[in-house]
């Protein structure tokens, strides 16, 4: 039984790698498929202004068109520029959680994850086991909430209204469990240093198991309606091919970079939280165009699935939050009843945690790409310096890279697959 | 705090040592960390060397950030470089100090990505990079006075810019 | 006369008040020109027409223009009351949901597209940032966005839940069928005025 499996598992590995294009092969695809950039008439120029249907924030790009064809693409970012790094300067690391939340604010505890992990790298905190879990399981609904949300805007910006509406509709799901969760659809600033603020509550294990036993059902059909439909292949099959060499050099990471051929995920690479406890693959297609790029997502909304039911399965007892009285909050349920932890947080909210001097520079899988986040610290409560390297940043830098010499139309389809947001843009 | 390097880094800090020996001002490890601090004139040397040099093959640039610290008179500037190798899965941190009104070559070259970062750094902190193909305001207006992220900026009101409705006609 | 000459500039109490009085003056009834009045308040039927086909701009600055987009989706469905269809292009809306918070880079854009939405128009400031700028007291950002345009519901939250940002999408409905405007005594409208008075003022 076992060696036919094996057999059967050999053969179509072996058909995997004869699929998979090399680099030389990407690259003259590539040149096929983008068209010219020189202009032969005359050449307009638009702008695709801050407002615009597309459904992905206040990215302006001015476009210099030959007819349908880009020649040129001049970025224009910073509509949403709040200055929170220098806003962070002024805050102490507790109050600096929730402003992380608003950075990729489609999936906000992946953000209060990212600055945590560095906080803690830092100051040395230990996270407990079951805050390590209970991160994981939340890190994992919120790329499931983005893909979804990410899907649902992506598909309308190439036509549709309905697939829309029904991914918001099973985005509700997930978002019912970040309230019961964490108390907000949203924005949820769950994430301490040290853990999380609050413990699974009752019935959110049940709640949990019935919502992913019901989404890989669901994505099953999406992937089965995308895949069937002629007009999504038509415009997203290879579209904006963006090899693995030009994802090293313009530092696009995430799903797009796994898109064309590399595993890097630095939930393997760099494992943080319980990672390296919990097994998933890392979701890789080889053809690096829109069309992979939308098949990886499903493939890691499935993955996170997988992931979340582990953490169910294993969810260890004990704190979610570090005893650290010099840098986490004490739990909540203690501070009215026991006096040390009365004094703690009167210490943390007030004063802030105490933080050794030294600058520290960690990177987690947001669900859009790698975030990283490098704090430098003078010893105070406040940090002298945070700067919050997001995925959609460099993403928003890479698409004259991307979308030069295709058509107009296409760019909408290739800046909707590389998943960019503004308020992770600009900060 | 201080974990020691891991063995790759310790190879990756040999490797700079003995190409570049005295000309490395300063090397630090915290955190399982590794920074090193290189004079200004010595930038591109050292970064073309991470990239192309075979054992540590940096070949992306994470971010490239600014910042100011405005208690170390001589050089209140500094310019710090993540840099990430997908051969070998290390990271380094590569920094240099910085005069008020001094600059740095662009390393748009050696990794492309730098082009924002490199605007965001000038339009924050001044700092000008010498060679950059479009060095002007990235995140905030156009007409923006002033550098934001130094810290005698205020953080709140108008000091570098103001509602401007009367540019209706020019968006 | 009027806020949107300078729109950075307040209206005085005596403005306002003109204003509130001239509201009561519009339930009164029309007269047209040639002498005709009308019993019927023309202002009052076109309004309850328009609040049931409130269709705003496709505004979605940052975070709740998520939640706006979820009021939009199956569970809370604005379709019910006609606000599904968010336009694109402001020359087809009827108002908009200034959904985030607004930087100093996007306040001209903002007030252009206010502008270029043909009257009647609403407006909904949406999440404490578009209210009042919320956490964002930075070099960059606006805090409030009626420094820039006239709001009719303020919707406080971060981000607001949906069934919040219902609750004001409700509130605008209630000022469109009674034809109330926030620039009501702010601005004038000649084609009002000729309705009321059967000439222009001067």
């Amino acid at each position: 039984m076992s060696g036919t499996q094996d057999t059967q598992g050999l053969v179509r590995a072996a058909q995997a790698l004869s699929r998979r294009p090399s680099l030389e092969e990407l690259r003259e695809r590539k040149d096929r498929t983008r068209r010219h950039l020189e202009p032969t008439g005359d050449v307009m120029t638009i702008s695709m202004g801050p407002q615009h249907p597309s459904m992905h924030g206040v990215y302006r790009a001015v476009l210099d068109l030959d007819g349908e064809v880009i020649l040129a693409v001049r970025p224009e970012i910073g509509n949403l520029h709040r200055g929170v790094e220098k806003l962070c300067e002024h805050r102490t690391y507790h109050q600096i959680i929730p402003l992380t939340d608003r950075l990729d604010y489609i999936s906000g505890f992946a953000m209060n994850h990212g600055f945590c992990e560095a906080a803690e790298k830092l100051m040395g905190v230990e996270v407990p086991a079951r805050g390590r879990y209970i991160r994981t399981m939340t890190h994992e609904l919120c790329r499931i909430s983005n893909h979804i949300l990410w899907l649902g805007t992506s598909i309308m910006d190439l036509g549709t209204q309905t697939f829309f509406t029904i991914c918001f509709r099973d985005r509700e799901y997930v978002l019912d469990l970040f309230e019961m969760l964490t108390g907000a659809r949203m924005t949820h600033s769950f994430a301490r240093i040290g853990g999380v603020a609050k413990d699974l509550p009752d019935g959110f294990d049940h709640r949990c198991r019935k919502v992913i036993d019901f989404l890989p059902k669901r994505l099953a059909e999406y992937e089965r309606i995308i895949k069937q439909n002629r007009i999504f292949l038509k415009r997203a099959k290879n579209v904006g091919i963006f090899t693995s060499e030009d994802c090293h050099a313009w530092r696009v990471t995430g799903p797009t970079l796994r898109a064309a051929g590399i595993a890097r995920d630095l939930r393997k690479d760099e494992p943080y939280a319980a990672y390296p406890e919990v097994e998933f693959d890392v979701a890789v297609e080889y053809n690096a165009d829109v069309y992979d790029r939308f098949l990886v997502r499903m493939k890691e909304m499935r993955e996170s699935c997988k992931i979340i039911r582990q953490c169910l399965d294993k969810m260890p007892p004990g704190p979610f939050l570090a005893p650290d009285a010099a840098h986490s909050l004490p739990m909540k349920k203690n501070v009215l009843r026991d006096s040390a932890a009365m004094i703690q947080d009167f210490y943390q909210v007030f004063r802030g945690p105490q933080v050794p001097r030294g600058s520290v520079y960690r990177c987690v899988e947001a669900p859009k790409g790698e975030m990283g986040v490098y704090i430098r610290s003078e010893g105070g409560a406040k940090p002298a310096r945070v700067r919050f390297s997001t995925p959609s940043f460099y993403h928003g830098q890479a698409v004259p890279a991307l979308v030069e010499g295709e058509m107009v139309a296409d760019m909408i389809a290739i800046f909707a697959s590389v998943d960019v947001v503004l308020g992770d843009c600009d900060r | 705090m201080n974990e020691g390097l891991d063995t790759s880094l310790t190879v990756v800090l040999a490797k700079l040592e003995k190409r570049f020996g005295g000309r490395l001002r300063k090397q630090t490890e915290c955190c399982g960390d590794l920074t090193i601090t290189v004079e200004p004139e010595d930038w591109m040397r050292v970064l073309s060397f991470c990239r192309s040099a075979r054992e540590l093959a940096f070949d992306q640039l994470d971010c490239l950030l600014g910042d100011h610290l405005p208690e170390r008179t001589g050089a209140p500037f500094e310019v710090v470089v993540h840099l990430l190798s997908h051969t070998h899965g290390h990271r380094l941190r590569v920094t240099t100090p910085l005069a008020e009104g001094q600059d740095l070559p662009t390393i748009t070259g050696l990794w492309p990505s730098a082009g924002f970062d490199e605007r965001e750094a000038w339009e924050m902190y001044g700092i000008v990079f010498a060679g950059h193909p479009d060095l002007r305001r990235l995140l905030t207006t156009e007409d923006f006075e002033g550098f934001p992220m130094r810290k005698d900026f205020p953080l709140r009101g108008t000091v570098g810019g103001r509602i401007r409705t009367d540019l209706r006609g020019k968006i | 006369m009027g806020v949107m000459d300078d729109p950075l500039r307040r209206p005085s109490d005596a403005e306002v008040g003109a204003a509130l009085q001239q509201n009561e003056v519009m339930g009164g009834p029309v007269r047209l020109p040639g002498g005709i009045a009308l019993p019927v308040q023309i202002e009052r039927v076109l309004g309850f027409g328009r609040s049931f086909s409130f269709w705003p701009l496709l505004f979605g600055l940052a975070c709740c223009a998520i939640e706006m987009m979820a009021l939009g989706g199956s569970r809370f469905d604005m379709a019910r009351f006609g606000m599904e269809a968010m336009r694109a292009s402001p020359r087809q809306a009827d108002g908009m949901i200034v959904a985030g918070w607004c930087t100093i880079k996007m306040a001209p854009r903002v007030v252009r597209l206010y502008e270029q939405i043909p009257d009647p128009k609403w407006v909904l400031a949406m999440g404490s940032c578009a209210v009042s700028g919320n956490v964002w007291d930075t070099y960059h950002v606006v805090q409030g966005i009626d420094s820039l345009i006239p709001v009719d519901v303020y919707v406080p939250g971060c981000p607001p839940r949906p069934e919040a940002l219902w609750q004001g999408l409700e509130m605008i409905r209630d000022r469109v069928k009674q034809s109330r405007h926030a620039y009501d005594g702010l601005r004038r409208i000649p084609a009002r005025e000729v309705l009321l008075h059967g000439e222009p003022r001067p």
